[in-house]
């Protein structure tokens, strides 16, 4: 996920993925971010965070965990604002999505 | 849309009392052993012997095998679990009946309470194939992990069934052939159709899910399909009408073929993992498979051998080697995540919470893989040479592991919510 500084929701976007990095994934052991599972954040709606983003497994039981600790996080950056989530499977999640952190938490480099 | 294809897990109400009852029967289990040390040097149609088989395929395996299902079948057939409620129902339909069949064959008091705790197992049955047909059904039209859950739910209706012949049969003889034959039949109907197929299927979903591994050869699992089903299929078929023959050897092939094929998906998983170091589950599960390979080379031996003592060696590396050890491990893949779930859900994000691994006595785990290890071939030797002493030691070794089991699964199941600094 890439943000251009000129974005005018750039800053808060850079604040929501800070918040999100809180988020774990508990089989893996490592944030959301760094594992690449979020694809987009959406401010444009001044009442809404849209965020769109998938899940290493469909219907995995945690799922719903890693969905309530999105909103969780999110709720609290950004108080004013609703967090509206929405589960994706395109492009499919892989390993090449995660960041290097990602890898070296996991044990892969 | 969103929130489309986000599990929705089953209450922990539904799957927690199976794993209780499960770890508390494989305590059981090790106790009849030890208490039993000299019957394992004997026959296999033995009252104390078929307690502890039952012990083994119905308290502790399958036990453990339903609640586990429950928890994955929504993940490996996409859709939310049928009816919870049915699925708490067939957990007391199959405690009773695995009590009942269990405390029957010890004592071996034949007639209607052995009967009864049949039919109180084929009502569990029959709620598992519904629970089972039913959440197959609704969700994405087809996979072969799916194929194998739904097959393995039907192979163990039809096993409960013979099963339930032949508790008839031993108080009121009326099947014309050898009953030990027909024993031989209903036995690997259980392992072939109902263990191994379940195990099959569920291990073609979640070794690539803890590997981060993932293979496309789904032909390789659908082969081997093919393969295990026409090799049981056969053998009850040829078993039942004509007796048992040189023919079986061919049907056990098969079947091998078939395991052979999983065991290639396997490695190709593996070939393809990207999270290298395996961690004690995995390596519990590792040595479940090849367990099984140990006791798939014990079958030319049984029959062809003069010794009985080769039957119980075929037996330990299935129902403890394979079924128990694969169970070990893979509690702590899916037991902890459960709890984890219903205690953490709301706060993840919110607090410093632990993480799954953290709600039980990690380092005992390899404590345990390795007690485990040294009881199964300390058995397994003594059997061969038919020595008592090392037996007992073996067979002590084997209920410590359970000991250590039922705590860690105590730990986890007594968790109380913690936040941490």
């Amino acid at each position: 996920m890439e943000f251009n500084i000129n974005d005018p929701h750039y800053e808060m976007k850079m604040n929501a993925v800070t918040a999100l990095y809180n988020v774990i994934d508990p089989e893996l052991f490592v944030n959301i971010i760094d594992l690449g599972l979020v694809y987009d954040l959406d401010f444009s709606d001044d009442a809404k965070i849209k965020v769109t983003m998938t899940l290493s497994t469909k219907h995995c039981p945690l799922g719903d965990a890693i969905k309530q600790g999105v909103t969780n996080v999110l709720g609290m950056a950004f108080p004013e604002r609703e967090t509206e989530i929405e589960i994706v499977w395109e492009p499919e999640w892989n390993f090449d999505m995660m960041s290097p952190e990602g890898r070296r938490d996991l044990g892969l480099d | 849309m969103p929130g489309l294809d986000i599990g929705k897990a089953p209450a922990n109400s539904v799957v927690l009392p199976f794993y209780a009852a499960g770890a508390l029967a494989f305590l059981v289990l090790t106790t009849l052993m030890l208490l039993s040390a000299f019957p394992l040097l004997g026959g296999y149609f033995n009252p104390h012997i078929l307690a502890i088989v039952h012990t083994a395929a119905l308290g502790w395996g399958s036990m453990v095998i339903f609640g586990a299902a429950y928890q994955l079948l929504p993940v490996i057939c996409e859709n939310d679990l049928w009816h919870e409620g049915i699925a708490k129902v067939s957990f007391y339909f199959l405690i009773l009946g695995a009590a009942f069949l269990v405390v029957c064959f010890w004592f071996f008091t034949t007639g209607l309470w052995m009967i009864l705790g049949g039919s109180l197992v084929f009502v569990a049955a029959v709620l598992f194939l519904c629970n089972v047909l039913k959440t197959a059904s609704g969700g994405k039209p087809f996979n072969v992990q799916k194929l194998f859950i739904v097959s393995s739910a039907v192979w163990l209706l039809l096993t409960v069934s013979i099963g339930i012949l032949l508790a008839v049969n031993l108080r009121w003889p009326y099947i014309s052939v050898n009953h030990l034959h027909i024993l031989t039949l209903h036995a690997h109907a259980g392992l072939v159709g109902w263990f191994l197929q379940l195990i099959v299927g569920v291990s073609a979903k979640l070794v690539p899910m803890f590997l981060l591994g993932k293979s496309k050869k789904d032909n390789l699992l659908k082969t081997a399909f093919i393969f295990q089903n026409t090799g049981l299929v056969l053998l009850l078929l040829d078993g039942f009408f004509f007796g048992p023959g040189w023919r079986y050897l061919v049907y056990g092939l098969l079947v091998v073929i078939g395991i052979v094929f999983w065991l290639l998906y396997l490695r190709d998983v593996c070939r393809h993992r990207i999270k290298k170091p395996l961690d004690f589950s995995m390596k519990h599960t590792f040595l479940s498979f090849l367990s099984l390979l140990v006791a798939i080379a014990f079958v030319p031996v049984v029959w062809f051998g003069n010794s009985q003592k080769w039957a119980m060696l075929y037996g330990l590396f299935i129902f403890v080697g394979w079924i128990s050890s694969l169970i070990l491990g893979m509690t702590f893949k899916t037991l902890p995540f459960i709890v984890w779930n219903s205690k953490y859900k709301m706060l993840n994000g919110k607090a410093k919470i632990p993480l799954p691994r953290q709600m039980y006595w990690h380092k005992l785990l390899s404590v345990q893989f390795w007690i485990f290890v040294a009881g199964l071939y300390i058995i397994a030797l003594s059997l061969i040479f038919e020595a008592r002493l090392p037996l007992q030691i073996g067979l002590g070794l084997m209920w410590l592991t359970a000991l250590i089991y039922v705590s860690n699964i105590l730990k986890v199941l007594t968790h109380k919510t913690v936040i941490l600094d």
